[in-house]
């Protein structure tokens, strides 16, 4: 039985942190390195910092919170350890981890894309009077 | 006289995959009390759709829209 035979392929994935508001900048940068500590992985992660931020619905009684989104290369099999620290930290609020293997979004338009973009919209909104 | 097939807005701006994080956009997708527009209201696509859903919900649960609005507990 030979060992190992399929090389592990890892996996694009996007994390959604929201931390509690109170924290310290500080505070919060060493918990998202000691979380992707976890995930084993070689080079820093590409983390977008959104900052504190109003919540759409009060989650417990918090109203506001400090989002950060991190995207990564993962080995499949570092999740769940990673799953359960985040899930065990109580400054993180909420967290989301989903499947990032497709480009979302819009490409960027040029200009004269956005020109006749708008002289659609115009021709549509002319149509409803 | 059946009227003239609304053009899918995302097909439009050439979106291939909805950002569930883009709350500005999403936020045009549902109705005053926080409930999805349904595609034959705002002409999106089916494929769009599903996505918009899928987005709207993880939109949701991160508290970027409300699950509901005017609503007085």
């Amino acid at each position: 039985m030979t060992e190992g035979r399929f090389a592990i392929m890892p996996r694009a994935y996007e994390a959604v942190y929201i931390f509690d508001s109170t924290l310290e900048d500080a505070a919060i940068n060493e918990k998202l390195e000691r979380f992707h500590s976890l995930l084993h992985i070689e080079g820093d992660i590409n983390v977008d910092h959104w900052g504190r931020r109003q919540l759409a619905y009060s989650i417990g009684q918090k109203e506001n919170g400090y989002y950060a989104i991190a995207r990564f290369e993962a080995d499949p099999a570092a999740l769940p350890e990673y799953e359960r620290a985040l899930k065990l930290d109580d400054g993180l609020v909420r967290h989301l981890i989903s499947l990032h293997e497709h480009e979302v979004g819009a490409p960027a338009m040029s200009e004269e894309e956005m020109a006749a973009a708008a002289l659609r919209r115009d021709d549509d909104d002319d149509d409803e009077d | 006289m059946r009227r003239p097939q609304k053009s899918c807005p995302f097909c439009e701006t050439r979106v291939r995959f909805i950002d569930y994080k883009d709350d500005r956009t999403l936020g045009r997708f549902i109705t005053d009390h926080g409930k999805i527009l349904p595609a034959r209201l705002s002409g999106t696509c089916a494929r769009h759709q599903r996505q918009l859903a899928t987005a709207v919900k993880r939109a949701r649960f991160l508290a970027l829209i409300p699950y509901t609005r005017g609503h007085t507990a």
